[in-house]
């Protein structure tokens, strides 16, 4: 592991009764990367991203983040890590802005660290005065801003976004990828998972491809394009999947 | 700022909702509001204390009956027809329902020393509901008591002039005294069985509810915190795990007392309208106050204690349960059969105490309802009053085994894959 790795994956297995979700992948993410992780449905994108947040425990291999061992060190790493599931909700009762300080003083525990926290996030979401009302008033693509936001406001040095753009419209998801875009400039380091093809090349530094659970290529996108002589990406993904 | 109020403020934020205030506030309401209409309906059912009466001997005795009756709280209305089926079709008897015959010969036949029926007619409604049969009923048979009495008295005064008739009624009026653990009083066995039961009822009722509804909310809480995916990014949050659970338990133990004391005073306001007792069940007994506290029936200070380290054990223990359960449930939808494990031994300890007799069930039957946790909650009141402390203590150390152990198991279920993994499956989920 190199001074500047954020992220190490070594034999990684995760297998329950019947089926293994994850066979043995092998990967790595440099500091202030954005890293995608593409892979068709079901073939263990979101267990491999849980069990890089802490939630999941490996049945084989190691996961570290920033040299810390997630089994081992778990609280560390939870320190260090922000993680937005896919599809996840907001507690509907609070209001965005309770939402964000409560999120806040949860991760950062610090009283003034949490208020500038809940302050930036309250500006990346771009919510504005409909931060006062509550979260079931909310339309999707406000509340997956808010959720967004609150992943990032807390400035962690890995960042795990399960599907971020998933079910937005046009101007959302533009919105939200150009956050991300920042923020990898100011050195966060993003792990992210998407079916979107164009999201994956517009964000990406470099791209894992995987299926049943194994790694199949990661490389640069542009890379990628060479190996398979085309210039569309979902082209090679298909090559590689089928 | 302490985390863990941060977590419980932001877990009662969750669950009480307005729905939730509005709902309780609705059956607070309609519990008083039905509580009032039933008493105002029976206090004046019960002012309308009319019975027609067919004097058909028209004696110096029958006279005296019917002063006899009147004496005793009912109003007589004289009737001028001689045959009951008359007097029920007259249109000036439309309204009554109670009807009493004094036969002709009373006199003559009661004084040859034969019997002679009075007789009593009770017209029911086709639409006859609520307690209004039952008032009439009391009112009938209070009448016919003072009847009877009012006879015997004249054919003992004839028959032994030197004596008094109360006397020769009652010579030997029963002194009931009630041994309770060795301290014996003199008081009526009804009274000491009253206020038994007014706190056998009253307080597994306000206990029953605190657990139903603890358990259901906290089921919702882990429940939905899990189907809208909440659960995980707090699991990959730097909070000790431990806090999550204790801070829902908190919240919902908070809740749900509250709320069972709201329900509480809106079942006494109901029961204080329906039966016109005091609000406090204990009014009832009042009078045997002293004989009572001289049984050792009242509670003092520890017994209060004690009842409720039980009682806060109990709920525990419920709570414990439930978050399991909560874990195990697939989503909000499913939190109705997922208390069915936690429903069935509660209601088997709610129930059960109040229809057998414990002292002398079953050694299985015991065995059964001791191992519910529960069962030492509802009936730690009456092991306290009755001088069992012994079992109450046993009972309690037995809850804080069984509290320890399920919630081992749930921070152990919280901390691992099992949250994010396990699904159990009851008969009838699809």
């Amino acid at each position: 592991m190199t001074a500047n790795t954020a992220l190490e994956i070594k034999g990684l297995v995760k297998r329950y009764k019947d089926f293994e979700a994850v066979a043995g992948l092998d990967f790595s993410v440099r500091e202030g990367e954005i890293f995608a992780l593409v892979g068709p449905n079901g073939v263990g994108k979101s267990t491999t991203l849980k069990m890089i947040a802490t939630i999941l425990t490996p049945t084989a291999g190691s996961v570290s983040v920033f040299g810390l061992d997630t089994a081992r060190d778990a609280h560390a790493v939870r320190e260090i890590i922000s993680y937005l599931p896919e599809e996840a909700g907001a507690y509907k009762n609070l209001t965005g802005r309770d939402y964000l300080d409560f999120m806040a003083i949860v991760f950062l525990k610090d009283k003034a660290r949490a208020a500038a926290a809940a302050e930036a996030g309250a500006l990346l979401s771009g919510l504005g005065p409909r931060l006062e009302d509550k979260i079931k008033t909310y339309s999707k693509g406000m509340a997956r801003k808010l959720l967004l936001a609150r992943a990032v406001m807390i400035k962690p040095r890995l960042a795990i976004l399960d599907e971020p753009t998933s079910g937005l419209d046009i101007v959302n998801a533009y919105e939200i990828r150009k956050t991300i875009k920042e923020l990898a400039a100011g050195g966060m380091t993003f792990l992210i998972s998407s079916h979107n093809m164009g999201e994956i090349e517009f964000l990406s530094d470099r791209i894992a491809v995987v299926n049943k659970g194994r790694l199949l290529a990661c490389d640069t996108p542009a890379a990628l394009k060479a190996r398979f002589a085309t210039d569309d990406l979902e082209e090679v993904f298909i090559k590689l999947t089928q | 700022m302490n985390i863990f109020l941060v977590l419980l403020k932001k877990e009662i934020k969750e669950l009480l909702t307005k729905q939730l205030v509005l709902t309780i506030a609705a059956t607070l309401l309609v519990f008083h509001v039905i509580g009032k209409a039933v008493g105002s309906h029976n206090k004046a059912s019960a002012a309308r204390n009319t019975i027609v009466l067919l004097d058909l001997d028209r004696t110096p005795l029958s006279a005296r009956v019917a002063k006899a009756v009147a004496a005793a709280k009912t109003s007589l209305k004289p009737a001028p027809e001689t045959d009951i089926n008359a007097a029920l079709a007259a249109p000036e008897h439309a309204a009554e329902n109670s009807f009493m015959v004094i036969p002709a010969g009373l006199e003559a036949e009661v004084t040859a020393g034969r019997p002679s029926a009075i007789g009593y007619y009770s017209r029911f409604r086709r639409q006859a509901s609520g307690l209004g049969p039952a008032i009439a009923a009391s009112r009938i048979r209070r009448t016919s008591q003072a009847a009877s009495a009012e006879i015997s008295t004249a054919l003992l005064e004839r028959g032994l002039p030197g004596l008094s008739p109360a006397f020769l009624r009652d010579p030997a009026p029963a002194a009931e005294f009630a041994v309770i653990n060795g301290h014996t009083a003199q008081v009526s066995l009804s009274q000491v069985i009253g206020f038994i039961q007014s706190q056998s009822f009253f307080f597994p009722v306000a206990v029953f509810f605190i657990v139903i509804l603890s358990a259901q909310m906290i089921m919702t809480a882990v429940a939905s915190e899990k189907e809208n995916k909440t659960l995980e990014t707090l699991l990959s949050s730097p909070l000790d795990r431990r806090m999550l659970v204790m801070s829902k338990l908190a919240a919902s133990t908070l809740i749900a007392a509250a709320l069972s004391g709201a329900y509480m005073l809106g079942m006494r306001s109901f029961m204080a309208g329906v039966t016109g007792l005091g609000a406090d069940p204990s009014v009832a007994v009042a009078a045997a106050g002293p004989a009572l506290a001289e049984l050792g029936l009242t509670l003092a200070g520890t017994g209060y204690l004690l009842i409720g380290l039980s009682v806060m054990f109990c709920i525990l223990c419920a709570l414990s349960i439930a978050f399991i359960l909560g874990i195990l449930s697939e989503d909000v939808k499913s939190i109705q059969t997922m208390m069915t494990p936690l429903m069935m031994p509660l209601m088997l300890a709610y129930l059960l105490p109040i229809f057998i007799d414990m002292s002398t069930a079953h050694a299985g039957l015991k065995f059964l309802l001791y191992a519910i946790p529960f069962t030492h909650a509802f009936m730690a009141p009456q092991n306290v009053m009755m001088g069992n402390i012994a079992q109450v203590w046993w009972g309690i150390a037995y809850q804080a085994a069984v509290f320890a152990a399920f919630v081992t198991l749930a921070a152990r279920l919280f901390s691992g894959d099992a949250l994010l993994t396990l699904r159990l499956k009851l008969p009838g989920m699809k």
